[in-house]
């Protein structure tokens, strides 16, 4: 059913393999290198390929073959099964040079037997056996005929990888592939065992393929850099079945496939528990409840579902929304009408999908209709507008099949369209303002640019070529995951690497470019005067006060910065502050307080959220911060006479201190003596002078007790929600 | 199939994903638009040639900008105002002849309702009745309205008010009304009111420059003045001026374009076509009716204390192994750089293909208010791109810790239509490109190609039913069958209007057009035994509906499955009886989800 291959690595770790010239690493440390990365990408692209592995050259023997003294210093490592961690740490710590020699048409043999006896069975599309050698061993070339034939009859790819090109008079091979510069051991000459042990390779390499077979033969660093990158996500594509229709009796059987489509990982991150990393020790529970005082809880099945009607909301149960709602035949691709491709704006596709629309393949009728209909839009240059839907469940939608002519074959290709609903037409002023027209010489420096930075050149053969094809290149973001899996997986507890030089090459402009635009760039610099403007709250992020040294990860870092922005944004708007910011909260609390645009209760709340964000980053810097937010909180307080908020903001403040490890900066809000409002300084306060002095004293023993079984102890939530 | 429902999960993901940066984003406080529409004797003056009266007009534009409000954006302020109307009501009674018919409020059921009321011959009468035309002061209309904004206690971030006349002269030459609607309208606009002008048709032509010229908010942009403008003849024309400036155009980030070092043009991007969707439901207490606030919290099970963040890490299992990071390592992983848009260098348009379509386009503008110049580099770039046929290519990082994608910024031209305004602006159109990972490899079927005289006969068909495709002409049916639940639902009704589903092929209008033409192509390329409709000699399908017998799986060969990660040969149901048998909680239903859900349990379980 699925397809899947099996594969045998087979390593010498012989003798030889140790030896290197001074200054390069030795073979045996490249072969290693290639098969980690190769078994990483495996584990990672969680194929079901299986994969075993065999070395030869070991001190001792250890393979069903071995006998009379036949087949020795040829291990089996591990039997032929889906690779995962422990292979990989196995080849980590287990694999070392050995001091043996073996002769590695016999591993060949030993890998052959292996592959027919535990594939036996069972189904698998492709065999692979990987040859890792210096080929400095003497081999025996009697048996080599048999081996091919036995090679041939089980249909068992072979592929070489050594130290050095196998193309030294052809550099480079036939692989396409930058070429075999920079080789340490090109050129170089090789011993007799060696270029026997090559020709032999050659040989058993093209009576397995004539045409291709030397592709088949790699160098150790041509193939590390291959291997650098992770695999790229593969989807095996599913085909939907359907019937193209074009009103009640014209249909064309179809079938589709998606093509193009925004990848995401598979897999998500799961929540575990800090100390045990076990997942099953973390629990989330969601509860409901009143939006009263008292926060009544709501049993679950008490809740119904309702939706928003405008300033409405409508009581509308599932079984009553699954009724009423739209319902449709299912499954379609039906033609609306035909229209002229230009009316089809590529800016307005939607969805993150392109499908490709084929006929089936036993069935040429079907072909030939729809081929027709594809060539006939092809040559009126039109689109057919067409209602698809997947199936009952999901709400059809409206797109475009476009015409698509290949060399190979032909089909449609259907993007979704726009709803009326889904546009937002937004007009803006002119370009066409004489403040902005660019005048000629600016023209021209933009001209000069754009020819600097034509991606798309001719060669001398007249032929087009593009330098940077951006769909060649894998997506940043999932190699850099991987990296980072595999990092903490074969490294744990060292800090995450940086990210590998070829990805930031790979986003990066070509250097032929790069080097290029530079005088046209600095052209257009002087030709075009560009200020930012500055303003005033913008330039204070909090990155900048608090500066990169402050040790708190970048990450937590941009969000604070991201939110800065939108509070700076809004106040430039309305040329005031209007909520509490995170770079001087205490300020803003006042002038809020002051400016009465919001209820007293709600700056409260922003302000304690703030001191929150503070409090979380267990840092004297922001405790200090916070303070200064507490004393603000509790002279506005006073001044209003509003004793209520700020009390028990306090109170919980102090309950939860013991949980949430605030020890410290509870010190020093006892410092600064910052208590309680008492009934002294504001009428409305329930709170004595004697209960506001005796706050600050913390009853530790008590408080150590009483701590963990008070549920709303150290929920940030709580606190806030309290407000 | 299981992929196919996938990507349905995945755009759901992606939804929230959006909401939360719009949300999160730029926005804050609420948007606000005022109706202002006079009620005086011209406006209820009906064609001849039975045409809706411009009050009748206006009354269905009102209407539909209440129901958009309200499938889009219900969160919005809006009211309806009358002026020029015999009877008053305002809030302290203190202007005459302005009627409030609906305060500045969250639009609903009941106003939509009400509006409806006012539509048609019957709606003239009751207006006629509830408000009767008399005396018109804009002066004192304009100043309600500015009540109305003062009365609103919550935070606005845009405040529009819309007048709807005929009328170009509204005071009939009264210089002292004209001053203090020139004062209060100033006042108005001083306090952040952008003020439009909804003029209707009049015999003898809307001079605007007689008097609303000193009253509207001057455009944006002093070239296109509005001024110029038709006045507004037709109901669809007017809905697209009221809908273009209804809106308020929200940039999603303002960030630098970098061409090079020191060289940056200050953009903002906006969305223009954005999938709409069903707003997700609310949870209701069942006794009162009234939502209910969800709380969530994270413990540990065995003692059953709360859990901080802190206290929390992520994991992702591969090759059996569980693999812990800290949840900031999670963040710092997805962050490349610093939000902006770098140019990597120029390329013919014929390159950008067609295919290469992964996520809907947004678009860019520059920003002069943050680095001066930006609009003049940014319109050389666009008019050079333009008139050469080029696109740029460009690295793209849209926010904070989202990972860097390729896009191609294409050239859009700013194209009017001649006295009706903006039909595209200037500006670069950004299109997502894909990645090696999103291209998925297809095997092509090897099937004949037809021959001229059967793609001729095609040709005929194709031409037959050609129409002109408009990007707004389809509305989304399964969206405004919701709605129409919704308002049947909260107005009682005994059922909800019909929709009509405007993505239905007409069949019938199809076949009539197509006449023989179906059964000549029919002839020409299926033979006389082939029916389309059938499968072919159906192949595997046996036994009808005899159910496949149940898979119990016992527990070794579970374990078996995860050391040797064979899960996946496993089916589905088969997966969600071990996970329900083994007692491992799981609210997935993919199957990588459940296979995710069982290698937990196992190392939990067995290994740890």
């Amino acid at each position: 059913m699925t397809a899947k291959s099996a594969l045998v690595l087979c390593m010498d770790v012989g003798f030889s393999m140790s030896n290197s010239a001074p200054g390069e690493e030795p073979p045996f440390e490249l072969a290693k290198k290639v098969i980690q990365k190769f078994v990483q990408r495996q584990v990672f692209a969680e194929t079901k390929d299986e994969m075993a592995l065999v070395l030869f050259g070991t001190d001792s023997t250890k393979n069903p073959l071995e006998q009379d003294g036949q087949y020795q210093n040829i291990t089996v490592h591990r039997n032929l099964m889906i690779p995962d961690f422990e292979l990989l740490e196995e080849i980590a710590n287990q694999i070392h040079p050995e001091s043996q020699q073996a002769d590695w048409l016999d591993a060949l043999v030993v890998c052959m037997d292996l592959l027919k006896k535990q594939t036996e069975g069972k189904k698998y599309d492709r065999l692979v056996i990987v040859l890792l050698t210096d080929l400095c061993t003497q081999a025996s070339p009697d048996e080599l005929d048999i081996i091919i034939d036995n090679l041939k009859t089980a249909g068992i790819t072979l592929q070489f990888f050594l130290p050095f090109p196998a193309g030294d008079d052809e550099e480079g091979g036939g692989d396409g592939d930058r070429g075999g510069s920079g080789h340490p051991g090109a050129g170089k000459g090789l011993s007799r065992e060696q270029e026997q042990g090559l020709d032999m390779v050659k040989h058993v390499m093209l009576s397995l393929d004539e045409e291709d077979g030397l592709d088949e033969i790699y160098s150790f660093r041509n193939a590390l850099e291959q291997l650098c990158m992770f695999k790229r996500i593969e989807r095996r594509p599913t085909a939907w079945p359907c019937q193209l229709t074009i009103g009640s009796s014209l249909s064309i059987r179809i079938v589709g496939y998606k093509a193009v489509m925004d990848e995401r990982l598979k897999k998500t991150w799961i929540t575990v528990d800090a100390q045990t990393n076990k997942r099953d020790d973390v629990k989330r529970e969601t509860v409901y409840c009143l939006d009263d005082d008292n926060e009544t809880e709501v049993q679950k099945e008490d809740i119904i579902q309702g939706f928003r009607y405008g300033s409405d909301i409508v009581p509308f149960s599932k079984v009553d929304q699954d009724q009423m709602k739209y319902k449709h035949d299912g499954k379609c691709f039906a033609v609306l009408g035909f229209t002229k491709q230009s009316n089809i704006h590529r800016h307005q596709f939607i969805g993150n999908q392109v499908i490709k629309v084929f006929a089936p393949k036993d069935d040429e009728h079907a072909g030939v209709a729809l081929s027709a209909l594809i060539r006939a839009l092809d040559e009126l240059n039109m689109v057919a507008i067409v209602r698809y839907a997947y199936d009952r469940r999901c709400n059809p939608q409206v797109g475009a099949a476009f015409p698509c002519i290949k060399q190979h074959y032909e089909c449609l290709m259907y993007i979704q369209l726009p709803f009326m609903e889904d546009l937002s037409h937004f007009t803006f002023p002119s370009l066409e303002n004489k403040k902005f027209v660019p005048t000629e010489a600016q023209l021209s420096a933009v001209d000069s640019l754009i020819d600097s930075m034509m991606l798309v050149e001719k060669d001398e053969s007249g032929e087009q070529k593009d330098m940077l094809k951006v769909h060649h290149i894998p997506n940043p973001a999932f190699q850099r995951h991987f990296q980072c899996l595999h990092h903490r997986a074969v490294n744990p507890g060292t800090p995450l690497p940086p990210m590998e030089p070829w990805l930031k090459a790979a986003l990066e402009r070509p250097e032929v470019i790069s080097e290029r635009c530079q005088a046209p760039l600095e052209e257009v610099k002087r030709k075009f005067p560009l200020t930012a403007v500055e303003k005033k709250k913008q330039l204070k992020t909090s990155a900048q006060i608090f500066g990169k040294d402050t040790g708190e990860p970048d990450a937590k870092k941009a969000k604070g910065d991201e939110e800065e922005e939108d509070y700076n944004l809004a106040d430039i708007a309305e040329g005031s502050v209007t909520s509490v910011g995170s770079v001087d909260p205490a300020r803003d609390f006042r002038t809020l307080v002051k400016l009465k645009s919001l209820p007293f209760g709600e700056v409260c709340q922003q302000l304690t959220h703030r001191i929150e964000q503070l409090l979380s980053n267990k840092n004297t810097h922001y405790y200090m911060k916070s303070i200064t937010c507490i004393q603000a909180f509790r002279e506005q307080s006073v001044k209003l006479g509003k004793a209520d908020l700020y009390n028990s903001y306090l109170q919980s403040l102090k309950r939860s201190i013991p949980n949430r490890g605030l020890e410290v900066f509870w010190d020093l809000l006892v410092q600064d003596a910052v208590t309680l409002i008492s009934k002294d300084e504001v009428e409305g306060s329930t709170v004595s002078k004697n209960e506001a002095n005796q706050f600050l004293i913390t009853d530790e023993k008590k408080e150590e007790v009483a701590a963990p079984t008070t549920e709303d102890t150290g929920d940030v939530d709580d606190l806030l929600d309290m407000m | 199939m299981a992929e196919w429902n996938a990507y349905y999960r995945n755009e759901d993901d992606e939804e929230e994903q959006e909401e939360g940066e719009q949300s999160g984003g730029m926005v804050t406080g609420r948007d606000s638009l005022v109706f202002l529409v006079d009620a005086s004797k011209e406006m209820f003056i009906k064609e001849e040639d039975g045409k809706p009266s411009n009050f009748d007009m206006t009354m269905q534009v009102v209407r539909s900008v209440y129901t958009s409000k309200i499938t889009s954006s219900y969160r919005d302020l809006v009211a309806l105002v009358f002026y020029g109307t015999e009877q008053s009501k305002n809030p302290r009674n203190s202007f005459k002849h302005v009627y409030v018919y609906h305060d500045l409020d969250e639009p609903g059921a009941k106003r939509v309702q009400e509006v409806d009321e006012l539509r048609g011959s019957k709606g003239a009468q009751l207006a006629a009745k509830t408000m009767g035309s008399g005396e018109t002061s804009l002066g004192d209309a304009l100043w309600c309205c500015a009540n109305l904004y003062s009365d609103i206690k919550l935070r606005l971030s845009h405040k529009r008010l819309m007048i709807f006349t005929c009328r170009d002269d509204p005071h009939e030459g009264d210089s002292v009304k004209d001053r203090q609607g020139r004062t209060k309208a100033s006042d108005l606009r001083d306090t952040g009111v952008i003020i439009n002008l909804m003029h209707l048709m009049k015999p003898g032509g809307f001079d605007v420059s007689l008097y609303f010229r000193d009253i509207i908010t001057p455009p944006e942009d002093e070239s296109d003045l509005g001024l110029q403008l038709e006045p507004c003849a037709k109901l669809e024309d007017l809905q697209n001026r009221v809908r273009a400036k209804e809106k308020k155009k929200r940039v999603l980030n303002r960030l630098n374009l970098c061409l090079g070092e020191g060289i940056n043009v200050a953009v903002g991007v906006y969305s223009t076509a954005v999938p709409a969707r069903k707003p997700p439901p609310i949870k209701l207490y069942r006794e009162t009716n009234e939502p209910v606030r969800s709380k969530t919290r994270v413990f540990h099970t065995q003692t059953g204390s709360l859990l901080l963040p802190s206290e929390l890490k992520k994991a992702q299992v591969y090759g059996k192994k569980q693999i812990v990071m800290e949840t900031d390592e999670v963040d710092s992983i997805k962050k490349f750089e610093d939000p902006g848009m770098f140019l990597i260098g120029f390329k013919p348009m014929e390159k950008l293909k067609l295919h290469h379509h992964v996520r809907p386009a947004v678009f860019l503008y520059p920003e002069e208010d943050d680095v001066k110049g930006s609009s003049c580099l940014f319109s050389a770039l666009l008019k050079r791109c333009s008139e050469r046929n080029m696109f740029a290519l460009c690295r793209f990082t849209a926010r904070r810790n989202y990972s860097p994608r390729f896009v191609a910024l294409v050239p859009q031209e700013e194209e009017s239509d001649e006295g009706k305004g903006q039909i595209t602006p200037a500006g670069f159109n950004v299109i997502y490109l894909p990645f090696a990972d999103d291209i998925r490899t297809l095997d092509a079927p090897q099937l004949p190609c037809a021959s001229q005289e059967q793609v001729d006969k095609m040709k005929q068909i194709v031409t037959k039913l050609r129409f002109k495709y408009r990007s707004d002409a389809f509305e989304n049916p399964a969206i405004q069958q919701h709605f129409r639940n919704l308002e049947a639902l909260a107005l009682d009704m005994v059922a909800p209007e019909d929709i009509e589903d405007l993505i239905m092929p007409k069949v019938d209008q199809i076949d009539t057009r197509l006449g023989p033409l179906v059964q000549e192509f029919k002839d020409l390329v299926y033979p006389a035994n082939y029916n389309p409709e059938t499968k072919p000699a159906a192949k595997r399908k046996t036994g009808g509906a005899e159910k496949k017998p149940k898979v119990e799986l016992p527990e070794d060969e579970l374990r078996a499955h995860v050391q040797n990660s064979t899960l996946g040969k496993l089916t589905v149901p088969v997966l969600k009886d071990a996970c329900k048998k083994f007692g491992v909680r799981t609210t997935g239903t993919k199957k990588q989800e459940l296979i995710d859900a069982l290698i937990a349990q196992y190392f939990t379980k067995f290994m740890l």
